[in-house]
């Protein structure tokens, strides 16, 4: 038990470097597993051809270079931009309305049927609606992403408004809190698992989306580096640029892992992702 | 005892509809006062309108008919100006999980926008006060169920009170674990002499606690008034008013309407789906 009273808790960045190094061997079956698939590719690329399967060397260097040369880091810098910005607005956007549906019926009456319905279209269509309605390629890929990401938010924050535990409401209410405290008090914390949850659910779609917006409208970034390897039939730079953008992936995912380990230290161990 | 009573029902009745749309009574005409200082349990069994009177006097509800005043006050329209008067303990602790014990029993102090430093010293010595020195940093889910009551109970006081309501506090807990801590509740109602209120199903335990207990019966009236202190001066032991109380109880369970029996917990109301 934790027994220092003066607001700090020393104990707690021991607890983390633990709980990190549990969370890397719990990656060990995946590693494991990426070493079997480069075993087998590398055995293919003796059989088949090499614009087929190129070998492992080729796209090593292939990576060597996006992240080496600047020219080509910038690109996957672009696209991570892109969904990092994308993400933050749409979660804005979202958490308001995802709020406000969650505290006033009305809101959600009208609000939920019209996010399901954008949720319905599928995102090519979007793309090619951004095309046409936007000449500015960054605020295109913006739109794109916004309104993929955006009603997933609206929608996890809205249920996890609702489902606050009554209790906590009613402990609020007979302390008196008014309606500002009791939202920044009681719902706020209480909504944090699932706006994480939101958040690597929309991170994987974001990232998708921003690949098919950049493959068709734009001159900069990871989709537009994946259709010029497309046109120049360069499989180790395809391969090359799909990792790089999957070891982007990693990173955010890492980054919302350790912000839910800090916001979510409360949890029991067990409850713990 | 001068001045108005602290807690006051007067002709408090409380409807609620059912699932077919027929009303219930969750409390009829109950008219009953609490004085400063003193102890009150109330007790009746399942369904006969405790937690109903419990959530109007929180101002969670609202009374059809009726009047019913916190320290003058209506504790459903002025509940804001009720805020740091009355201090609460639930039958389940309802400790926010995410907060630590100390920020826990803060978390009234906070309501009242006292500052962090002040909230924080206040907190520390509760959570002394109640023997959790040593837990400031504790989440719920690493204590116990009685220190998570301690913590609960060192909330409801942190603010000062003048106040305080226990709404079957000791259910959740074993029984060697309530009386310990129902011992040491008593003490502090004791030292801080203030007004208070229980609700209970256990009629030990209100015998233990109260100095007047009032026996509830279907639907939410008043059956008995028992005034344990007279008893005993009388030279009533412990046993014999725990009798009359039960016997209060049996004949408030045999004079029960049929068409009032059932739980409010089964019936819908318009409050509770607004809140």
């Amino acid at each position: 038990m934790v027994s220092n009273t003066n607001g700090t808790r020393p104990s707690e960045r021991i607890k983390f470097v633990g709980e990190l190094g549990a969370a890397l061997r719990a990656q060990q079956p995946l590693f494991v597993g990426l070493c079997v698939i480069a075993a087998l590719w590398q055995i293919s690329t003796y059989f088949l051809p090499r614009i087929i399967a190129p070998p492992l060397q080729e796209i090593a260097v292939a990576m060597w270079q996006i992240f080496s040369d600047y020219q080509q880091f910038v690109h996957l810098l672009t696209t991570g931009l892109r969904v990092f910005v994308a993400l933050i607005v749409s979660f804005i956007i979202g958490a308001v309305f995802g709020i406000a549906m969650g505290t006033f019926d009305e809101v959600s009456k009208y609000a939920k049927p019209l996010l399901h319905f954008i949720q319905g279209i599928p995102a090519l269509s979007w793309v090619v609606f951004a095309v046409i309605w936007f000449a500015n390629v960054e605020l295109r890929i913006g739109f794109i992403l916004l309104i993929v990401t955006m009603p997933a938010f609206a929608l996890y924050i809205d249920g996890a408004v609702r489902s606050v535990n009554l209790d906590f409401v009613h402990l609020g209410q007979a302390f008196r809190a008014n309606w500002t405290q009791r939202f920044y008090m009681i719902t706020i914390p209480a909504i944090v698992p699932e706006v994480m949850s939101a958040w690597v659910v929309n991170l994987g779609a974001g990232v998708r989306v921003a690949m098919v917006a950049e493959l068709i409208g734009s001159t900069a970034g990871v989709g537009f580096q994946l259709l010029n390897a497309q046109a120049l039939f360069d499989m180790a730079g395809a391969i090359a640029w799909t990792l790089s953008l999957v070891a982007l992936l990693s990173v955010y995912l890492g980054v919302i892992r350790f912000v839910e380990f800090r916001l979510l230290a409360w949890r029991p161990k067990g409850e713990r992702q | 005892m001068t001045g108005p009573a602290p807690i006051l029902f007067a002709n408090v009745s409380k409807t609620f509809l059912k699932h077919d749309g027929t009303p219930f009574f969750a409390c009829r005409e109950l008219s009953f006062e609490v004085k400063a200082r003193e102890i009150v349990a109330i007790v009746g069994e399942t369904g006969c309108g405790k937690s109903t009177s419990f959530n109007m006097l929180l101002g969670l509800q609202k009374p059809d008919v009726g009047d019913i005043q916190v320290l003058g006050l209506d504790p459903f329209s002025e509940s804001d100006a009720l805020r740091g008067q009355v201090g609460i303990i639930f039958q389940n602790d309802r400790l926010l999980p995410w907060r630590t014990a100390i920020e826990n029993i803060s978390f009234g102090l906070e309501v009242l926008n006292i500052p962090l430093t002040q909230r924080r010293q206040t907190a520390e010595k509760w959570l002394e006060r109640v023997g959790l020195k040593g837990f400031a940093d504790a989440y719920p889910h690493e204590l116990s169920g009685g220190m998570r009551q301690r913590v609960s109970i060192a909330r409801a006081f942190a603010i000062e009170p003048k106040i305080l309501y226990a709404d079957e506090a000791f259910t959740a807990l074993d029984e060697l674990t309530a009386e310990r801590i129902r011992k040491d509740l008593l003490e502090l109602i004791r030292e801080t002499a203030i007004t208070t209120l229980f609700i209970t199903h256990s009629v030990a335990e209100a015998v233990d606690i109260a100095q007047r207990i009032l026996v509830f019966g279907r639907p939410g009236c008043l059956i008995s008034e028992i005034d344990c202190e007279e008893n005993r001066a009388t030279g009533k032991s412990t046993h014999e008013i725990e009798q009359l109380i039960r016997e209060s109880l049996r004949i408030a369970h045999e004079t029960i309407p049929t068409e009032e029996v059932g739980r409010a917990d089964g019936v819908a109301s318009k409050e509770r789906e607004s809140i």
